[in-house]
């Protein structure tokens, strides 16, 4: 489904360009979840930027497809159409435009990207409502401006919420369990798992075991200085959590 | 007689006065047309025109042929009024509390001397007994008010007087859709004591059209003014208002949002005069502009001592620069005399947020549409405040022409 091979990556202007993504290969399957775990500025969230398109993350080698398309090649609504879905670590508010309003823009640009027909207001409301409810997210959540004076945790159940509503075929959750309360993070894993199936892979980028206690991923990779250095079977996060990433990096070096 | 008052006169100030000279004016008429004279069409060497140069953009009047953008969908109970350029077309059937007078003669513009554009159509008005109305309020009128400004070939002139008495209410929608080489109207508004205004104004001319929407507007104690006020520009477009607060207690809102495209040039100009005690004013003017395209906001509170004390007064200017090579020039200014007030200004111009492109692009959103749903919703801020009626098809012309602009 999504496969990363050999990718390399740039960011930053000028004299302050610097290589982060060095050679990282990655292939997720069709219907498996990964975690990522890695330290702090290890290049998750760049990979995540490359991966979407984000402007001054551009890739300057290897190659990276989903479901056999370049992902690369395309603008960040294209890919966002051809099913590719980030949960932002950071997520960004879009003064002025509801929830609901940004959400079916959203969805309605997609699916005109595809080529398929409007959702009907009916059925978009329907959804938000159903999603909603099992998110602990309240109707007056959904009339505010996206993310404006969110709380951290409302922001990331946020993401969650949109990434139910379009039903991405393949999803990178950045750090979605920072900033969770211990209920939301029950919440949130459990959202995730529902939306688990055959056809659906996942990224689950996490500094912490506690989310794959919930979302019990098929395989975990370490990412440190722009590659995957170690991957492995879940058993890896309980590892990591025990002796740390210098005990595993010092093992691989 | 006339044109001695013009030092070496433009073409076209000449064929104003010549204009002027086929009058039959009365003293007030000739009044407005020597504070006129003395400036002559305002150009660049004056301190409140500096941005907004008429004389070099109205070098002769010379006609134009231009169909109205944007076509509003007025409330089936709408009272409808139009002026053509020449004359006002006036219902026969006026609601219970709403007289309509169209005026002949003289009606002295006390502000003259500040406002040379308008007092060029004081002087060019009342002449004919067709381009002048009185509009008196005389109850809460609950149907909204409808007046329609379009045509005039080379040059078209109109003033309206709207007295609105006591406790009494009217909805305006004014909708200016061009059609004259160059144009100046004139409103003045009168609210006594405990009077309400809502006005909502949408601007649209073309490219080769400079018009002047002067106002000017008194409020009494605990009276209340609204205006909200849309405007796309033209060659040049100079909205300016002039309001005073003269007893206590009174309330002003005034908003405005402009858009210029390139080419386009829009004027903001607020004056408010605090001339009494407890008074409030809040004013919210938001700003998108294209390459080559131009926008001005000047605005001003005057606040004079002792009469202006517990003075509450709010300016914003907000303004997104949608592509490299827009210009936006913008001076708020606070001149404030009395010691117990709170009077606050912010004036900020910008680029749309690259983060919150990036975020909507990622979710599924084209670049072009994300900028103009976020431009959109900034613009609408300033709206929030326009007659029910008319409020969504004043953003539904703001999206249309975010989605006519090139982006980037
Ligand atoms: N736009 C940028 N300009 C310059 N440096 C950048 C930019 N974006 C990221 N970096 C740098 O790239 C490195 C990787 O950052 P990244 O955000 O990908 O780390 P991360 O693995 O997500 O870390 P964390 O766990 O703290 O979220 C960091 O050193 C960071 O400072
Ligand atoms: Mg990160």
């Amino acid at each position: 489904m999504l496969k990363l091979d050999n990718l390399t990556a740039d960011v930053g202007e000028g004299d302050g360009r610097k290589t982060i993504l060095n050679g990282l290969s990655l292939e997720v399957p069709a219907g498996e979840v990964h975690a990522i775990m890695g330290p702090n500025g290890a290049g998750k969230s760049t990979l995540s930027y490359v991966l979407t398109g984000r402007d001054g993350y551009e890739a300057t080698s290897g190659t990276a497809t989903l479901n056999g398309d370049d992902l690369l090649d395309m603008e960040p609504d294209e890919r966002a159409a051809a099913g590719l879905f980030l949960s932002f670590q950071y997520p960004v508010e879009i003064p002025g435009v509801p929830v609901m309003t940004f959400v079916r823009a959203a969805i309605n640009a997609q699916r005109k990207t595809r080529g398929e027909d409007e959702i009907s207001a009916p059925d978009f409301i329907k959804k938000a409502r159903e999603i909603g409810q099992k998110l602990n997210i309240d109707a007056d959540m959904l009339k505010r401006p996206v993310n404006v004076g969110f709380s951290g945790g409302e922001k990331k159940r946020l993401e969650i919420f949109q990434m139910m509503m379009m039903e991405p075929r393949f999803a990178i959750l950045d750090e979605t369990d920072s900033g969770l309360d211990i209920d939301a993070l029950k919440t949130v894993a459990d959202g995730v798992n529902a939306l688990r199936s055959e056809d659906r892979g996942m990224l689950v980028i996490t500094h912490y075991q506690r989310l794959l206690d919930h979302i019990k991923p098929d395989r975990v990779h370490v990412l440190a200085k722009g590659r995957i250095v170690k991957s492995g079977g879940p058993e890896l996060a309980l590892q990591l959590e025990k002796e740390g990433y210098d005990g595993i990096l010092g093992e691989v070096a | 007689m006339t044109t001695t008052a013009l030092k070496n006169p433009s073409e076209a100030e000449r064929q104003l006065a010549e204009r002027f000279a086929r009058q039959k004016p009365e003293v007030a008429q000739k009044a407005a047309f020597e504070a006129f004279g003395r400036t002559g069409l305002p150009h660049r060497r004056m301190e409140q025109w500096k941005w907004t140069d008429v004389r070099q953009a109205v070098p002769e009047l010379a006609p134009v042929t231009a169909d109205a953008d944007t076509t509003i969908e007025l409330p089936s109970n709408a009272v409808k009024l139009s002026f053509d350029g020449t004359a006002w077309t006036i219902p026969d059937e006026l609601p219970a509390g709403l007289n309509i007078f169209l005026i002949s003669g003289g009606h002295d513009f006390a502000q003259a001397d500040a406002l040379p554009v308008g007092a060029l159509a004081a002087s060019m008005t009342g002449h004919s007994g067709k381009d002048m109305l009185m509009i008196e309020v005389s109850a809460k009128v609950d149907r909204p008010l409808v007046l329609s400004y379009h045509g005039g070939d080379d040059a078209a002139f109109s003033r309206v007087v709207f007295v609105v008495r006591e406790a009494c209410h009217v909805d305006i929608f004014e909708h200016y859709s061009g059609g004259s080489g160059f144009s100046s109207f004139l409103t003045e508004f009168g609210l006594a004591e405990g009077a309400s205004a809502n006005r909502t104004l949408l601007q649209e001319a073309s490219q080769q059209e400079v018009t002047a929407i002067t106002t000017t507007a008194h409020l009494e104690t605990k009276a209340a003014f609204t205006q909200s006020a849309l405007a796309f520009g033209g060659k040049l477009c100079r909205i300016e208002t002039h309001l005073e607060h003269k007893g206590e207690g009174a309330e002003a809102t005034l908003n405005g949002a402009y858009l210029a495209a390139s080419g386009y040039h829009t004027d903001f100009t607020t004056h408010v005069t605090h001339g009494a005690e407890s008074c409030v004013t809040s004013q919210l003017t938001k700003g998108a502009v294209a390459d080559g395209g131009r926008g001005v906001f000047q605005g001003k509170f005057l606040v004079p001592r002792t009469i202006g004390q517990f003075t509450d007064a709010e300016m914003q200017h907000q303004a997104l620069l949608l592509e490299n090579g827009a210009e936006i020039f913008a001076k708020p200014e606070l001149e404030i005399y009395a010691d117990d007030v709170e009077c606050e200004h912010g004036n900020t111009s910008g680029q749309l947020d690259e983060d919150a492109l990036f975020y909507m692009q990622q979710r599924g959103i084209p670049k072009p549409e994300a900028r103009a749903l976020l431009t959109e919703a900034f613009i609408a801020e300033a709206l929030e405040k326009a007659h029910e009626d008319v409020r969504a098809q004043l953003v539904e012309a703001t999206r249309r022409f975010l989605r006519n602009q090139r982006g980037g």
